[in-house]
């Protein structure tokens, strides 16, 4: 797949591919910068569908420089809005299949080829998300009182109890540390069924769901615990049940649920 | 169609909303879509965020974009 010869030289230009649309319309793309700033955004026509492209310089987009860039935060997010929004513009003119961030090829016959070679996948997935928008659900866990460790002896009391600590005080001890583990298993458990039911009431009206990597609880402070992070492919004219069931979801389970949407169906174009 | 669940206010659908999370954004940009083989990046879709400081990601998308009910919500 990577073909990096030894005479690939600093000019060397490549083409980066957005998205494949049935028919987008030009003027959507005139403003906007995709990810190199010298050449324009450009249609370039295969098997009938039509793939939104930019000439790039090739030593920009190598596996090094983004290795380099998916340690940066702020470069990283500048690559995926720009990408970004030329799929949602693409989108909002036409069908569209956003391709995952950075997909690049030697030269505009290379591009040509591969795309040609996947036409059927791109008819199919345009097929199946036609008249559907994504919708991202996220559930954290509910808030929850810090389990009460209030009769624990802390490490700095323990050595310092010189005494010989009163009989059965060992066995108390292990009994509430038995109690706070109890507790938190508890409230593990109920955070998982309420992640199934949110989930399985969002399978209910979407055409298709995905389960997504998780968030990693967040840093200091509001620690609000996600246990669910999916996404579902909804018809248009069901979207607006989304906010129903989703009121009807919160009261149910006292759970925080955050919807975001619609989005280019991006997760629901690959093999799912 | 609804506006009120979706924590960023975009004014037409489907445009791209300025204020989509970088973590949301970045779940589906990186390993979905139709992966085809490009030429140059071979390995981007499988090393999603393990580079990249997710507590450094999460902590600016939260100031960034404030949690939508900051109020502690309508629960």
């Amino acid at each position: 797949m990577t073909e990096r010869g030894p005479e690939q030289t600093a000019d060397e230009s490549a083409l980066y591919v957005f998205a494949v649309c049935n028919a987008p319309d030009p003027a959507v793309f005139v403003r906007l910068p995709g990810v190199a700033v010298e050449t324009q955004l450009r249609p370039l026509r295969f098997g009938g569908l039509t793939a939104i492209v930019q000439t790039v310089r090739a030593a920009d987009f190598t596996d090094e420089a983004w290795q380099t860039r998916m340690s940066d935060r702020d470069e990283l997010e500048r690559y995926a809005r720009a990408h970004h929004d030329v799929v949602s513009a693409a989108a909002a003119s036409c069908p569209t299949v956003p391709l995952p961030l950075a997909t690049l090829y030697h030269g505009e016959e290379r591009a040509r080829r591969a795309l040609l070679d996947e036409t059927e996948r791109f008819r199919a997935a345009l097929e199946r998300t036609a008249g559907h928008c994504e919708w991202g659900v996220k559930v954290y866990a509910p808030e929850s009182p810090p389990p009460d460790q209030g009769h624990l002896p802390s490490r700095e009391e323990a050595p310092a109890a010189r005494s010989r600590p009163a009989p059965g005080a060992g066995l108390a001890y292990l009994e509430r540390k038995r109690g706070v583990q109890a507790q938190r298993e508890r409230r593990h458990e109920d955070a998982l069924r309420v992640a199934e039911t949110v989930d399985a009431a969002f399978q209910c009206i979407a055409a298709s769901g995905r389960r997504l990597r998780l968030h990693a609880p967040e840093p200091a402070g509001q620690g609000r615990v996600q246990v669910l992070n999916a996404t579902y492919l909804v018809a248009e004219h069901q979207a607006a049940e989304l906010d129903a069931l989703t009121r009807t979801l919160r009261d149910a389970t006292g759970a925080r649920i955050e919807v975001s949407g619609p989005w280019v169906p991006y997760s629901f174009v690959g093999e799912v | 169609m609804q506006r009120e669940v979706v924590p960023w206010d975009n004014p037409e659908p489907l445009t791209g909303p300025i204020g989509v999370p970088l973590v949301d954004l970045l779940d589906r940009l990186l390993a979905t879509g139709v992966v085809i083989s490009g030429d140059l990046v071979i390995a981007i879709a499988d090393v999603p965020l393990v580079r990249l400081s997710l507590h450094a990601l999460l902590s600016s998308v939260n100031e960034r974009v404030p949690a939508p009910w900051a109020d502690g919500g309508p629960l």
